[in-house]
């Protein structure tokens, strides 16, 4: 095998490297230059994504290990979506409270998007699991990278999510040699088609609940609320969302691809954790007070929404899904980062730190409100056609019990997203002066904004790009 | 293809646009780029009242701009003779709403620009022919309510009392913000049926497009419309203040501010009701059919139980707003009958309540702002300072009650005879009944607000109307006047579009009439209705046919 065999997979290799020359830099620079390393990162980011469009990722690597194609590439994108725009929002702060550290952070984030961007194209469980604990494990340290900044909750918040991480990864871990062993192979097209065990059965269920840990997917959510409200803010952001995808990327290839067959073992238990989802994240979210447990809370009810989308069919279900977790990846990063703005002004991280901010910082405000809006699922912004394509998904594949329940909830979601809104717009605040954002900050939350609001005009091509993915994925498209 | 119909819709979202870079001291910019843009849309709104071909009748203008191909979404935009007569409702009640704003003093850039993009919303939904764009115009329209409400609203505390006080302290009754989370809460419940209804729809048909012209032809199954139908009616019902769902009608128009109350009672309401007989009776007739019953039933209920609600409202706005859900029921009950008549008043009324309503509160902001309380028992002999505001109060009070030569007569009238040749003739008795009921109570207030004894100590030197106030109050006034004494104008637009739209809602029953329903929903046409309700109905019409 030469190098030109590994092509396909060449965005996970590019960030590799990149990882590596970040680090190396690192070593070189002194102090007062180091937060050029965010800009460094950036850059190669930024190329790397270039280069999901200029180069040929089709073909196999290693005879059918790794398969590249419209799929992973359509994934690859959005988690550099996703890393760019932390980067971009979360390199001021990095460079003053860490600025010794700042090198690892950015390495750190490197290796996790080069599991990211790895993962969606494995098609043996070994390399699957291998690229799944790549994108875990730099997540603990990117959690915990406050240390004890601001007392011991960042320290509780990783903990947390390294303990119920490593928990998760055990069962997934199980669950996948049950059926390996069974199957007799770690391929993964190829893993159901002996004959039917229950011993199948099970393997299927600990992997999906190894799985569900990891997405937030209610009853295993619990830690989720509280490592958002520790950990710090633009690593927060990242956290809502990049691993949220890889999930259901692990999800769609475990469920959809290697084990089909098992569909009605699968299927109602995955069910009636939609239902759950759907209930416990809205309906713990109208409680809160802190806008990240608020958040957190939000965003297991969105989770419920995706997983609706997952259980429509392997083809039209997974690009509506696929189409969702891009609506979501923007909406959720600008939203988190229009709060860790607020909280750099020195506000605090409650709902009424957003009190008169209508008044205080008009376009921040009205940043934040979209954003809102499209997690609610309103017209004109990307959520709506996310949370409308998922439907109509849904009701191809007969849930039609589902989409009603989910039209509801998303009523009451709109309740407490309405909450933080009448925060910015309604309630009046002592404090009047504008509230200062940094440039890269802006930049991010404005990149954030166009994309919520493109997506909302103009959905189209993405959802063009995520039907081929979907084709990819179910084996019809290339 | 012509572009006027987006334009129409356009001209608001483009001048919200436009007031985002201005700067807070820019006032005067601020209101001429809203009344602009608001002028756009009722010279479009006109300038296609002029065009539409009445002879050819149908679907005209059409535009078509694909959005997602990929699951058969455009934005398709034509109008026919209804469309006509709700833009330009929405054209004049926006226009007036801006000019009776013009005094607003707090943070109008935001006030203005909401108010803009919701009108668009509300100029989209009458004109689309696309299911799936329609609803997205009609959550739009829906949405900004939240902050115009919660925002720039006025609070009236109510008096904690009853067996339920505590549900007083616990929710803060009459708070605007109250009224805000619950207008948009119940509105958005009922778009959650909406949605769920739209894909049904699109499913069902199969044919991988929202067109509505598509959808409309396909002959749904019948135990799915039986189905579907009260999501569409309860979903866009609750806009239409359809009882028990119209209890944020009141707290949310009393709440609101000026603009806003005139919008959403002169316009958005009407679109709950435009949206139970586009979607629900045309496109799901058997549907339609077996629910009837209940849609008139109900509609009845609305028409008494708002007036009289409004009889015990102590509050101006609250009687306003309580009127607003017993003219509702007008619409609605004329709907209901599946009659020409009916239909032609549902319309006509849709446009004269919008009109009358539009200029209630903006005479109700008007006095609530120089006055600063909005109780009844307060005020009284307020004409003597302010006689023109009196004098239009007292003329949108004949036309509430439905006095010949006013707008609210035609559609009153052309609804009642309506009742009578439909299939359930008791329906006209309530809705009789509902306009005596009316009579007395707008006769009532305006004695006590305008005519009664002369005004006390604090409210000598209270301001008449002024300037653009004025102007939006002779608009109004005159377009009550005007299409009371002229109903043609209107009609020959209403009545083509009518018998078109009532052959989508009766034909496909007739053709496969269920057994159980038939009798029952069966539409006698009109083959020999009373003679002289007939005759009258077709001077009513003005030879409109």
């Amino acid at each position: 095998m030469n190098f030109h065999d590994l092509q396909p997979m060449a965005l996970g290799v590019l960030l590799a490297a990149a990882a590596a020359l970040v680090l190396l830099t690192d070593l070189f620079t002194k102090p007062s230059t180091k937060p050029n390393l965010g800009w460094l990162t950036f850059g190669l980011l930024s190329a790397v994504l270039v280069a999901s469009f200029t180069l040929d990722l089709r073909g196999e690597v290693a005879s059918h290990v790794w398969r590249g194609g419209a799929w992973p590439v359509f994934l690859a994108r959005l988690f550099l979506v996703a890393g760019l725009i932390t980067v971009l929002g979360g390199m001021d702060h990095i460079a003053r409270k860490w600025t010794y550290r700042q090198g690892e952070f950015y390495t750190v984030l490197l290796l996790c998007l080069t599991g990211m961007v790895l993962l969606p194209g494995a098609r043996d469980l070994v390399l699957l699991i291998v690229c799944f604990e790549l994108m875990g494990i730099p997540l603990y340290i990117l959690t915990a990278f406050a240390k004890t900044d601001s007392g011991p909750k960042p320290v509780e918040a990783a903990l947390k999510l390294f303990l119920i991480g490593a928990g998760s990864t055990a069962l997934t871990v199980f669950g996948a040699a049950l059926l390996a062993g069974l199957a007799g192979t770690t391929d993964m097209s190829v893993l159901v088609s002996s004959t039917l065990s229950p011993l199948q059965g099970i393997g299927t269920m600990l992997l999906l609940a190894g799985l569900a840990f990891k997405i937030g997917v209610a009853p295993f959510h619990m830690w989720v609320p509280d490592t958002y409200e520790g950990a710090p803010t633009p690593v927060v952001a990242f956290l809502s969302v990049a691993p949220k995808v890889g999930g259901f990327a692990t999800l769609v290839m475990v469920l959809w691809q290697a084990l089909p067959r098992l569909i009605h073992v699968w299927g109602p238990v995955t069910l009636v954790l939609c239902a759950l989802t759907l209930t416990v994240g809205n309906l713990g979210a109208i409680a809160q007070r802190n806008i990240k447990r608020l958040l957190a809370y939000s965003g297991v009810g969105q989770v419920g929404y995706v997983l609706l989308g997952l259980l429509s069919g392997r083809e039209f279900g997974v690009a509506m899904m696929l189409f969702y977790l891009a609506a979501y990846v923007v909406t959720n990063l600008g939203v988190f980062l229009v709060a860790h703005a607020v909280a750099e002004a020195g506000d605090g991280e409650t709902i009424s730190s957003f009190d008169g901010l209508g008044r205080r910082s008009p376009w921040l405000a009205m940043s934040l409100l979209l954003f809102l809006l499209s997690l609610a699922g309103i017209p004109f912004v990307a959520g709506f056609w996310a949370k409308f394509f998922v439907f109509v998904a849904a009701w191809r594949a007969g849930q039609s019990e589902m989409v009603l329940v989910g039209a509801l909830f998303a009523t009451v979601a709109l309740f407490y997203y309405l909450g933080v809104a009448r925060a910015a717009y309604v309630n009046v605040s002592a404090k009047t002066e504008k509230i200062v954002v940094s440039r890269a900050l802006a930049g991010a939350i404005i990149a954030c904004l166009l994309a919520v609001v493109g997506l909302g005009a103009w959905p189209s091509p993405v959802v063009e790009a995520a039907m081929a993915a979907a084709r990819s994925v179910s084996g019809i498209g290339p | 293809m012509s572009h006027l119909l987006s334009i129409i819709i356009a001209a608001p979202f483009v001048a919200a646009l436009l007031l985002l870079p201005c700067r807070s001291t820019d006032r005067l910019l601020m209101r001429w780029i809203s009344l602009l843009g608001s002028l756009v849309s009722l010279t479009g709104s006109l300038i296609v009242a002029w065009r539409y071909d009445i002879k050819a009748g149908g679907l005209q203008m059409a535009e078509l701009y694909p959005l997602v191909p990929s699951l058969g979404i455009d934005i398709r935009l034509a109008v026919d003779g209804w469309g006509v007569s709700l833009l330009l409702l929405t054209g004049i009640i926006i226009t007036t709403g801006v000019l009776a704003s013009w005094t607003l003093k707090d943070r109008e850039k935001e006030f203005f620009a909401l108010l803009l993009i919701l009108v668009a919303g509300v100029f989209g939904v009458f004109v689309c022919q696309d299911l799936f764009v329609f609803f997205l115009f009609y959550e739009i329209a829906v949405l900004p309510m939240y902050l115009l409400i919660a925002i720039w609203g006025s609070s009236n505390k109510v008096a904690d009392a009853g067996p339920f006080r505590f549900i007083w302290k616990l929710f803060d009754i009459g708070g605007r913000e109250y009224a805000a989370m619950k207008l948009t809460l119940m509105l958005l419940v009922g778009s959650a049926f909406i949605l769920v209804a739209v894909i049904a729809l699109y499913q069902a048909a199969g044919a991988h497009t929202f067109d509505m012209g598509v959808l409309g032809a396909f002959k749904y199954d019948a135990s799915l419309q039986k189905w579907i139908f009260p999501l569409v009616w309860l979903g866009f019902g609750t806009l239409a203040g359809v009882f028990p769902f119209h209890t944020w009608s009141p707290d949310g128009h009393a709440s609101a501010p000026t603009a806003v109350s005139m919008l959403h009672a002169g316009v958005l309401m009407k679109l709950g009701a435009f949206g139970v007989i586009r979607i629900g009776m045309m496109m799901l007739p058997e549907g339609a059919h077996a629910w009837v019953w209940a849609v008139g039933l109900i509609a009845a209920i609305n028409v008494l139980y708002g007036a009289l609600s409004a009889m015990a409202q102590k509050d101006l706005k609250y009687i306003i707003a309580y009127s607003s859900v017993s003219h509702m029921g007008v619409v609605m009950l004329g709907a209901a009958t599946l009659t020409q008549g009916g239909w032609n008043g549902a319309v006509y009324q849709m446009f004269a309540h919008g009109i009358m309503t539009g200029l209630f509160f903006a005479l109700v902001g008007l006095v609530y702002e120089r006055a600063h309380t909005r109780e009844v028992g307060k005020m009284g002999g307020f004409a003597q300072a302010m006689p023109i505001v009196a004098a239009f109060f007292t003329l949108g009070c004949l036309s509430s009650l439905g006095l010949p030569g006013t707008a609210g007569f035609v559609a009153e009238f052309l609804v009642f005879a309506g009742a009578w040749s439909g299939p359930h003739l008791w329906w006209a008795l309530p809705a009789v009944a509902g306009a005596f009921i009316t009579a007395i109570y707008v006769l009532r207030v305006t004695r006590d607000v305008f005519w009664g004894p002369g005004p006390s100590e604090q409210f000598h030197d209270l301001l008449d109307a002024r300037k653009t106030e004025l102007g939006a109050l002779w608009i109004l006034g005159t377009c009550i006047v005007l299409f009371g004494l002229w109903p043609r104008l209107l009609l020959d637009y209403i009545d083509p579009a009518t018998t078109q739209n009532l052959a989508m809602a009766t034909q496909t029953a007739q053709l496969t009439p269920t057994p159980a329903t038939a009798v029952a929903a069966q539409a006698p046409p009109p083959v020999a209705p009373p003679a002289a309700t007939a005759a009258v109905a077709h001077a009513a019409a003005g030879g409109g046919r």
